[in-house]
């Protein structure tokens, strides 16, 4: 029996084994990720947002405090890319400064809210009764008093220091986490692996951190991506009112606070934080929009 | 007219509410009376024996405990004792008049947002997957984004500065704020401010929920029986839209409130938020206790005419 050149054989066929490419969950994500083009181009963004907040630790154009009457108000020119503010300071070299303070609060809350978020969670949904009664009128409570309002009054009992102004903001932000690990643990637990894990006699806290929770980890990751931007532009809030850090730490809230009352004569001043940090928040946002699609391409929008 | 069940419902959540109240102004209370020092301490124009007067004027001279007992009472009473920066003025009525300056600003800024917040969503439902729609979406991420104090200052920008530079001065928004109330002109551009990040939440709930009911059989069919697009959407579609954005009603509100103490503080507006603000930084105690009151006050009768709202929209709840 004749046969086309380059076209198999039965045998041949049964003799090939088929080889899958390997992929795995976050490689998976990965790909999905980069065909968003949104996405994409705010992860560089970031990137290049940390890197300078990592310059800035060494470096600055200027030291942010070196103030110049002769710079006082300057528009943007050669010496001051971004011009000056009212005290005659470089604004570029407090935007970079600023990057750093604005990663700080964002990271930093965040890495409190998962361990608050995850911990109550993970327990409110896996032990369910009255420990779960418990902590979802707690979340209902949380919900129901302004946000703002509770970290004023926290900043003003325990002062303004950043790591404080970081717990005030994960204290009265951490019911997203918890209310989003608790429902994801509350369907886990029904799966056949855990109850699998469960009848061959393994331990609840062995159960939660070895299969409950990697298995939560994508919804936890786009949470958190998504509570960043929440807690710079409260930080942001809370500076803005001079109730932030201490200045004249140059958060960019604070200093778009500074240049407020100097709008008509040099908006610069207000304009190069405010542009910084809306764009800062948008690119968290949409790496969020970005994260949520690949890790969970089921959930289509 | 209420049925009788309406009125215990509402009865109910209104002593749920009074107990909210008083639970948040108490642990208020208690945080800022543990802070060192006291609004007169600084004050050295005063002799001691004045200064003891006054203490004891403001019931600090007597235990924790009593101070705790002589609040509650008064909160009852609706007195939330004197101001003590501004000597001898009373905090109720001076809250009441801040509060209703605030729900004016704030219901404006809630209109504005559901407003467009609507338009957009329903537009970017009905082009699903076109450019429109691509826009619309993208552009809610930025609107959400963007703080308020920053389109404020933006705001501020074009109409007043920019405005008045090429009109020659004729047509412009003034920053300020006249009189307790405003005038007309003053309110709109604050509120465009305060509700603009909103906006773009609502868009996108509104254009989900739209997207889930133009797919129900009873559109289907209003389509079949060869109604024009417009009132099918209308009429059959946006109503039962309208129920998943009546939810975010409530914290709509928390937000409204949460961003009216940066906008108030922006454009000098007379309201609670601006209040608030004065008081932290000049240390007037029974104001910051007395503002705590109102907003949590504020918060519970937000959240109660919501649920009401929601059973008059959707007769398939009940109480």
């Amino acid at each position: 029996m004749a046969t086309a050149p380059g076209v198999a054989t039965p045998d041949e066929y049964v003799g090939a084994t088929i080889v899958r490419e390997q992929t795995n969950l976050w490689a998976d994500a990965w790909r999905r990720l980069k065909r968003n083009r949104l996405a994409l181009v705010s992860t560089i963004l970031l990137c290049g947002l940390v890197l300078v907040a990592l310059v800035s630790l060494f470096w600055t154009p200027y030291p942010i405090w070196r103030q110049g009457v002769a710079s006082t108000y300057q528009t943007p020119n050669s010496h001051f890319l971004l011009g000056a503010d009212a005290a005659g300071r470089d604004i570029v070299s407090r935007l970079m400064v600023g990057a750093q303070i604005s990663l700080e609060v964002g990271v930093g809350t965040q890495i409190v809210v998962a361990l608050i978020g995850i911990t109550i969670g993970l327990i409110a949904g896996y032990f369910r009764g009255w420990l779960d009664g418990i902590f979802s009128t707690l979340i209902n409570i949380f919900y129901g008093i302004p946000d703002l309002l509770v970290a004023l009054l926290l900043v003003l009992l325990l002062g303004r220091g950043l790591d404080k102004i970081i717990f005030a903001i994960a204290a009265t932000r951490w019911m997203d986490m918890a209310r989003l690990v608790r429902g994801q643990t509350l369907a886990l637990r029904e799966r056949e692996f855990v109850e699998a894990a469960r009848a061959s006699g393994t331990r609840p806290n062995k159960i939660l951190s070895r299969h409950i929770l990697p298995n939560a980890l994508g919804p936890i990751i786009v949470q958190a991506t998504f509570g960043i931007p929440q807690a710079i532009l409260f930080e942001a809030f809370l500076s803005f009112l001079g109730l932030g850090v201490q200045p004249p730490t140059p958060s960019w809230g604070a200093m778009a606070a500074d240049g407020f009352h100097a709008l008509r004569i040099a908006p610069h001043i207000v304009l190069a934080p405010a542009i910084a940090l809306s764009l800062t928040l948008m690119a968290f946002n949409f790496l969020g929009d970005g994260l949520r699609d690949a890790l969970d391409p089921r959930q289509k929008r | 007219m209420l049925s009788r069940r309406a009125l215990i419902y509402i009865g109910e959540r209104l002593v749920l509410i009074a107990f909210t109240v008083v639970a948040v102004s108490s642990i208020v209370f208690v945080g800022v009376h543990q802070l060192p020092g006291n609004a007169f301490l600084s004050d050295r124009r005063i002799d001691a024996a004045a200064q003891a007067a006054l203490l004891h004027h403001y019931h600090l001279d007597i235990p924790l405990f009593d101070q705790y007992r002589l609040f509650v009472s008064g909160i009852f009473r609706g007195d939330l004792g004197e101001s003590l920066v501004n000597r001898g003025i009373p905090i109720t009525p001076l809250l009441l008049r801040e509060a209703s300056v605030s729900l004016e600003v704030g219901a404006t800024a809630l209109l504005f947002t559901i407003g467009l917040g609507m338009v957009l969503g329903v537009i970017a439902a009905i082009r699903q997957n076109t450019w429109i729609d691509y826009l619309a979406t993208t552009a809610s991420v930025i609107g959400y984004s963007i703080p308020n104090f920053v389109t404020a200052s933006v705001l501020v920008l074009v109409f007043a500065v920019y405005l008045y530079n090429w009109t020659g001065g004729t047509i412009y928004y003034e920053v300020g704020w006249d009189g307790t109330y405003g005038k007309l002109g003053q309110i709109f551009i604050p509120a465009f401010a305060l509700g603009f990040p909103y906006a773009s939440i609502v868009a996108r709930l509104t254009r989900a929920s739209m997207l889930e009911v133009l797919k129900q059989d009873y559109v289907r069919t209003a389509r079949a029986k060869g109604l024009t697009d417009r009132i099918v959407i209308i009429r059959h579609a946006l109503r039962n839209a309208l129920i998943p954005v009546v939810t975010i009603l409530g914290p709509l509100t928390i937000g409204i409130i949460t961003g009216s103490v940066v906008i108030e503080n922006i454009f000098g507006i007379p309201g609670l938020g601006k209040e608030f603000v004065n008081s932290i930084l000049s240390r007037d105690y029974n104001i910051v206790i007395g503002v705590f009151t109102f907003y949590a006050a504020a918060i519970g009768v937000a959240n109660l005419l919501v649920d009401l709202l929601y059973t008059a929209i959707d007769p398939r709840i009940r109480y």
